[in-house]
């Protein structure tokens, strides 16, 4: 059953308005991030700064429609922010950007950043001796990047267990490199691992209320698996849908698939 | 006269124990000599390892939170290796860094290309909120660091292995401000870091010849002290740098654009063209840029019978 048809929808007519947007990136994480706002995150929409929130970061950038419209559902965006959607007159684009978005805390898009900037906000929150939890969203073909892994050794080594990556395990990266053993390396690098079913609210609320923080212990990842495009049956899995806008015959279509 | 990076040290043991957002992040260097920073000052030392573009990273999440990262390693691989953290994680954010380098141009001399650096300066100064300094000596650093690290900018400190060991009264001292370090009236040589003492050597031989050479000194490439380069160089019409940089993107470029529109100039530049694919001492590579007192006494001469 697809979760979240309102959301997918919103993402839909950004993309098709603007003639921008990857559409099946922002699908296979949107569950994840609207169970992250709902049911996990300590944030305040009026207070996107608030120094006691959760930080949470968007590594895979381009997954943004997903995050523009959860952010809009929780209080942080406003209709007429999705409105003007890659538009000159908005503040929103292919990728987030966080010296103009509210609640966005790092502006992403080369992949490989936002994840290791996360490793320094949860080392920074520790050196202050502050409870906040830190949160980042990656892709699986964004684990390509040496960055990725480099910061996984940093954030074991010093024990960030303030600190909980997501995966979305969409098989992007397995086109390419078909060893697809995520969890293992996750494990092999000294994280708490768990693979869950990331389109499923009962397997998202099983993994996110076990998560322990401790102070000084490991970090934790949860490895989603995901659907590419999940949700619309002619956009699943990869190739040309990837930044593809929808023709007019491909958005009713999409939207006749998406309605409740 | 004590290293530079001794001073980085020394510096950082000064500041850290009364500011507690300072936090350093080294990359498997200088470890020995930042362990009294980092006993008075616990928690707020990492020697992350051997993962430059990560430590970037990491420090603009510091920065996020409200800390003042330090971030110190060899110049190539923090500026050149590292320079997509640092130009999208601090110069896009618009968030805050202290970069501080060792092993800029050919202070490595003998480990070979892989460890030289001829474009860090010039890659930092692309970045609009830089402030790109290469210290030449340990007082320079003490009261520029002093004077900018909490400045909210992205500071890049290259330290030169050599000091050059003139000395500088500290109200002389301000970032931005290049200094006269000896009057003259027949050429300009401008220069930075270790190669103050090239310059002066040869505005001695010069003096000798009968040329009268003033000597400026640029410890800050950005902002550059264009009024400075440009009075003299309106005065004496023959421009010569000295510099352990790019020949394609250094000081050289700097004068030129403040000395735009001057009449009758002439103008040449000592600097590093390309790989140097040898090995040898720090002397020897300067030899084989031309950055020596007869190289430069030959060059200023050449150019002053221009006129």
């Amino acid at each position: 059953m697809t979760l979240n048809r309102d959301l997918r929808i919103q993402i839909a007519q950004m993309v098709k308005r603007s003639g921008e947007g990857h559409i099946p990136s922002s699908y296979s994480i949107v569950d994840i991030l609207d169970h992250l706002y709902g049911r996990v995150l300590r944030v305040d929409p009026r207070r996107p700064q608030w120094e006691d929130r959760d930080y949470f970061i968007l590594s895979k950038g381009h997954g943004c429609g997903a995050f523009y419209v959860v952010l809009h559902k929780y209080g942080f965006l406003s209709d007429a922010d999705l409105e003007r959607y890659s538009t000159a007159a908005g503040i929103l684009g292919g990728h987030p950007d966080m010296t103009a978005v509210p609640g966005v805390e790092a502006s992403t898009g080369s992949l490989g950043h936002g994840f290791p900037t996360a490793v320094g906000i949860a080392l920074g929150l520790r050196i202050q001796g502050r409870a906040n939890r830190v949160f980042a969203l990656l892709g699986d073909g964004e684990c390509h990047e040496g960055t990725i892994w480099e910061s996984a050794n940093v954030g074991a080594n010093l024990q960030l267990g303030n600190l909980c990556a997501i995966v979305d395990w969409n098989g992007s990266a397995a086109q390419l490199m078909p060893r697809d053993d995520l969890p293992a390396k996750w494990r092999a690098f000294g994280w708490v691992t768990c693979v869950i079913d990331g389109h499923s609210a009962t397997a998202l609320e099983a993994a996110f209320s076990q998560l322990a923080f401790h102070p000084e212990g490991p970090p934790n990842v949860v490895v989603a698996r995901t659907v590419k495009g999940q949700g619309v049956s002619f956009v699943e899995g990869h190739g040309k849908w990837h930044h593809r806008i929808p023709t007019d015959e491909e958005y009713a279509a999409m939207l006749r698939e998406l309605a409740p | 006269m004590k290293k530079l990076r001794q001073e980085f040290a020394d510096t950082l043991l000064e500041l850290g124990p009364r500011d507690p957002r300072l936090v350093v992040l080294v990359g498997d260097i200088s470890h020995g000599i930042l362990q009294p920073f980092a006993r008075a000052c616990p928690g707020r030392y990492y020697n992350i390892g051997i993962c430059e573009p990560t430590i970037v990273n990491l420090a603009a999440g510091l920065n996020k939170v409200g800390l003042l990262p330090v971030v110190h390693t060899i110049a190539p691989f923090i500026t050149e290796r590292a320079y997509e953290q640092i130009k999208l994680d601090f110069g896009y954010q618009r968030l805050s860094l202290n970069l501080v380098s060792v092993g800029g141009a050919f202070d490595y001399s003998q480990l070979g290309c892989s460890h030289h650096c001829y474009t860090d300066v010039s890659l930092l100064s692309h970045l609009k909120r830089s402030v790109v300094l290469v210290p030449g000596s340990p007082i320079e650093f003490n009261l520029l660091f002093k004077a900018l690290y909490t400045n909210g900018q992205i500071n890049y400190f290259r330290l030169p292995e050599v000091p050059h060991e003139v000395e500088f009264a500290p109200a002389d001292l301000a970032p931005g401000r290049g200094l006269r370090v000896r009057e003259g009236r027949h050429v300009t040589l401008a220069t930075l870091g270790t190669q103050l003492r090239t310059a002066l050597t040869a505005a001695e031989q010069l003096a000798s010849a009968g040329l009268s050479a003033e000597v400026l000194y640029f410890h800050t490439l950005k902002p550059f002290d264009a009024p400075l380069l440009r009075a003299s160089v309106e005065k004496t019409r023959c421009l010569l740098t000295l510099e352990e940089l790019s020949a394609h993107d250094g000081l050289f470029n700097l004068c030129l654009r403040a000395a735009l529109g001057l009449e009758r100039v002439a103008a040449e530049q000592i600097a590093i063209d390309d790989f140097i694919h040898r090995y040898g001492t720090y002397a020897e590579l300067c030899a084989q840029v031309g950055l020596t007192p007869e190289h430069v006494v030959r060059a200023a001469r050449r150019l002053a019978a221009t006129h």
